[in-house]
Parts: C-alpha cells; sequence; structure tokens
C-alpha cells in the first residue's frame, strides 16, 4: 500500500499521563494492523490543564480510587505492566516534570527513530517501576535503555533548556489545544482531509470506525514489553 | 450422559439516573447484552446529584474545552449505536436546574411495584429528555411516559401519587447509598458481580473489560438490537 494512503493519526501524549500509555501501546499495535501512519507528539499535560482551566481527574478521592483499580484492570487487558505508585498524586506532582517532555521534545527534533522506545522507557521507569526520572542521571539512563547512543544521549540532555526545543514543546501543546484537546490522551485522526480529535484510550471503536478499519481487541500477542 | 447446569447467571447491577446522557448510551448497551451474556441485570435507579455530593464530584461539562468535546463525542457514540440522541435545547436549564427528583421516585415506585415496565420507562423517559426536548419534572410528563411505556392508565397514576411516600423516598436513597457503597461517583455506575465479587465500572465506555471480566464475548454496540423507537 502506498504511503500516500496510509492515514495520519497523532498521539497526543505526556508520560504523566498512565491512560496515555495505553493508548500509545495501542495505536503502536494496531500500525501492523490498520492504513496508519502513527505520529508520536509529546506535549505538556500540565500547559494544556492550565490553559482550559481543567483540573487533574485525582481531585475527587471515590474517582482517584477508581482510577486505580480501572488502570490495572486496564493493564491485564492489554498487558500493559502498569503498577501504580503508592502516592499517585503526590508523585505526579512532584516526582514528574517537564523535562522528560524537554527531553522527548529534543529527541522528537534529532533522533526521532528513537522516539517510540524512550516514550516506553519513560512510562516503563515511571508508572511501572517506580523510578525516578527527574534526575539527569536517570534520564540517562532512560535513554541508554532505549538504546540511545551515549553521545547522542549526552547532546539530548545538554539542550534540554534551549529556547528551540522549549519553543517546540509549547507549538506542539499548542496544536493540541487548537484541536480542541483538555486532557490526555489527545488523538487526532486525519481523515477526508478534515481532524477528528478524541480524548482518552477508550474511544478505539469510534476511531476505527472513522478509519473504515475494524476493532480487533487488544492484539496482546503484539505487546512490545 | 450427565448433564450439566446451565451456569448461574451473573448479576448486573446498573445505578442510573435518565439526566445523565451518557448513562443512555450505556442502558441501551446494556439492554441489548440481555440477549447476549449469562446476566441477570437490575436495573437501579438513583439521584445522581446524590451522588455528587456525597463524593464531592461535580458534573462533567464545567470546562469549556472539555463540554464542546462531549457532545461532538455523544453525537459520534450515539450515531455509532444507533440511539436517537440529541442535547436538550438548554442544557443548563434541563440538566442543572430542573433535575430528575420526581423522575427517579417515579422509577423507583415502579421498580418497586412492577418491575416489568422499569426497562421501557427508562427508556420513554430518556426519548422526552434526549430526543424529543420534553419535560420530565411534571407528573403529566411522568404520567405520559409511564402510558408509552405500556403501563395501565389507572395504575400509572397511583405509582404516581407515591412518589412523595416515605417508603418510596427510602427505597430511592438507599439505592443511591448502595452505589456510594461501591464506590461510585458519577453516572452510570455499573457492579458486575463475578464469583461472590463485585466489580464496579464508571461510564459507558468499558464494556470490551466488562464482557472480558465477566468471561462474556464483546461483539461492539449491536445497533441492529436498537430498541429506541422514534
Amino acid at each position: 500500500m502506498a504511503d500516500a494512503d496510509k492515514k495520519v493519526i497523532e498521539l497526543f501524549y505526556d508520560t504523566i499521563s498512565p491512560y496515555s500509555w495505553i493508548a500509545f501501546e495501542v495505536l503502536c499495535r494496531y500500525r501492523s494492523r490498520w492504513n496508519i501512519d502513527l505520529r508520536l507528539r509529546p506535549f505538556s499535560l500540565a500547559a494544556v490543564v492550565t490553559e482550559t482551566g481543567n483540573s487533574p481527574p485525582g481531585r475527587v478521592p471515590a474517582k482517584l480510587k477508581w482510577m486505580g483499580k480501572d488502570l490495572m484492570r486496564q493493564a491485564y487487558f492489554y498487558k500493559i505492566p502498569f503498577r501504580g505508585r503508592k502516592d499517585p498524586n503526590n508523585d505526579m506532582a512532584n516526582k514528574h516534570n517537564i523535562n522528560v517532555m524537554l527531553l522527548l521534545t529534543a529527541v522528537t527534533m534529532d533522533c526521532p527513530q528513537h522516539l517510540e522506545s524512550l516514550t516506553r522507557e519513560l512510562w516503563l521507569r515511571f508508572w511501572s517501576r517506580e523510578e525516578d526520572i527527574t534526575q539527569p542521571a536517570s534520564l540517562e539512563a532512560a535513554a541508554t535503555a532505549a538504546g540511545i547512543p551515549a553521545d547522542q544521549t549526552a547532546a539530548l540532555l545538554a539542550k534540554l533548556q534551549d529556547e528551540t526545543v522549549k519553543a517546540r514543546l509549547t507549538e506542539t501543546t499548542q496544536e493540541a489545544l487548537r484541536h480542541g484537546a483538555f486532557g490526555a490522551p489527545t488523538i487526532v485522526a486525519h481523515v477526508g482531509g478534515k481532524p477528528h480529535m478524541y480524548w482518552g484510550s477508550d474511544r478505539f471503536l469510534l476511531i476505527a470506525d472513522v478509519l473504515g478499519e475494524e476493532w480487533q481487541g487488544p492484539l496482546t500477542e503484539l505487546a512490545h514489553l | 450422559t450427565s448433564k450439566m447446569a446451565a451456569p448461574a447467571r451473573k448479576t448486573v447491577e446498573f445505578f442510573y439516573d435518565v439526566l445523565s446522557p451518557y448513562t443512555w448510551l450505556g442502558f441501551e448497551i446494556m439492554c441489548r447484552y440481555q440477549q447476549k451474556w449469562n446476566i441477570d441485570l437490575k436495573l437501579r435507579p438513583f439521584y445522581l446529584a446524590g451522588v455528587f455530593k456525597s463524593s464531592d464530584n461535580r458534573p462533567p461539562a464545567m470546562v469549556p474545552a472539555k463540554s464542546q468535546y462531549m457532545g461532538r463525542d455523544l453525537w459520534r457514540l450515539a450515531d455509532m449505536y444507533k440511539v436517537p440522541f440529541k442535547l436538550p435545547s438548554n442544557v443548563i436549564e434541563v440538566l442543572f436546574i430542573k433535575g430528575s427528583l420526581n423522575a427517579g421516585r417515579f422509577l423507583t415506585a415502579v421498580d418497586m411495584n412492577c418491575d416489568q415496565y422499569l426497562e421501557e420507562l427508562t427508556r420513554q423517559l430518556f426519548l422526552r429528555i434526549f430526543y424529543r426536548d420534553e419535560d420530565i419534572t411534571e407528573p403529566a410528563s411522568l404520567l405520559s411516559a409511564a402510558m408509552k411505556a405500556g403501563i395501565p392508565e389507572d395504575l400509572a397514576k397511583q405509582l404516581l401519587s407515591t412518589i412523595k411516600d416515605q417508603t418510596v423516598k427510602d427505597r430511592f436513597q438507599q439505592t443511591t447509598q448502595a452505589a456510594l457503597d461501591y464506590g461510585a461517583f458519577g453516572a452510570p455506575t455499573i457492579v458486575a458481580h463475578v464469583d461472590g465479587k463485585p466489580k464496579m465500572f464508571f461510564g459507558s465506555d468499558r464494556f470490551e473489560l466488562m464482557a472480558h471480566m465477566l468471561g462474556e464475548k464483546w461483539h461492539g454496540p449491536l445497533p441492529e438490537l436498537a430498541k429506541a423507537k422514534i
């Protein structure tokens, strides 16, 4: 099939968001089943939440409790090694920061062939192994585990605070906002010249429908993990 | 040859409020799956306003970008599921001001006395609010829905006269509390009882996961089994 026939799907995601991990793994698996061109777009969920006047979902205790169970069930169903964190609200506020998304942005700019593996490694660190992802040494370890050569890793870490990288993260985030984003994941399927925006990791039936494809379930046999 | 007893039906409780648009979608899917899955579906009308208050939650569409998205999302889902959903012309008034207290109590009275009509009465109330943009708070509105649901007129009037009785109020409040005890914070709240354990699901978008946990198969929204006739 000609590449021009492939329908572009953009996944706007932030590694702070566990539901984004589900969408990420599902879309990665569906690259081999659907005629799609998956574009990974790391963005800043914090900025989206602030801009839209939204609030994090964990504000309601009963909802936070349910989300923990929901994520564990979905992790089992989709075969994703999500294990949660002992204090998710505190950790999302204090143990994840913008440098993670700046690193992913720098990778998008300089060596996009590593974007998928680094994204996965960061999710594994934060939401599977409860490891740190704020210290430079942690980011270095993640990049190494993702297969990024040492000199490239050093170069990426050195440019995290560059204006070009910050500007690119801001642009990507603004693009998501223009599509109507208010949370993560935000998926945009481009069909017939029109963008179709979906929020969350539970609209794959609708996405399949708009793409003219068929939903084939969790495809756990294609799990990368 | 030995005869195997049919496996016992699994109870699935569907806690709902007819004010909630996503709930109508979930309700129609659950009703279709009554025929496909080995389940005993129990419809449990509750009071969403009460659930919000007790769980310190708020209705979802307070964020403008989210509200805009939800309008499109509901339309897309309803189109795919073949549910004739339309947002009311005055959403704020219908969903946040007029409320559903009388409707919820009336559904409770029907549940207590003639629950064979509960499914269709529920559907008729959803059609009033989310298809024909009609009132669901006045006695005449509730009577009209009851008769469209096939409830004999004298029975409908008699049940309508009981909605402020303490027994009905108590039952309505108990159902709401039961949902809260399962961890509810919104609607729909669906509780599937599997191996003696209650598994709570929030929302109308967990059916594939629920099927997996019930040991059943998900066949999508089954639009061919649509019952909401307009």
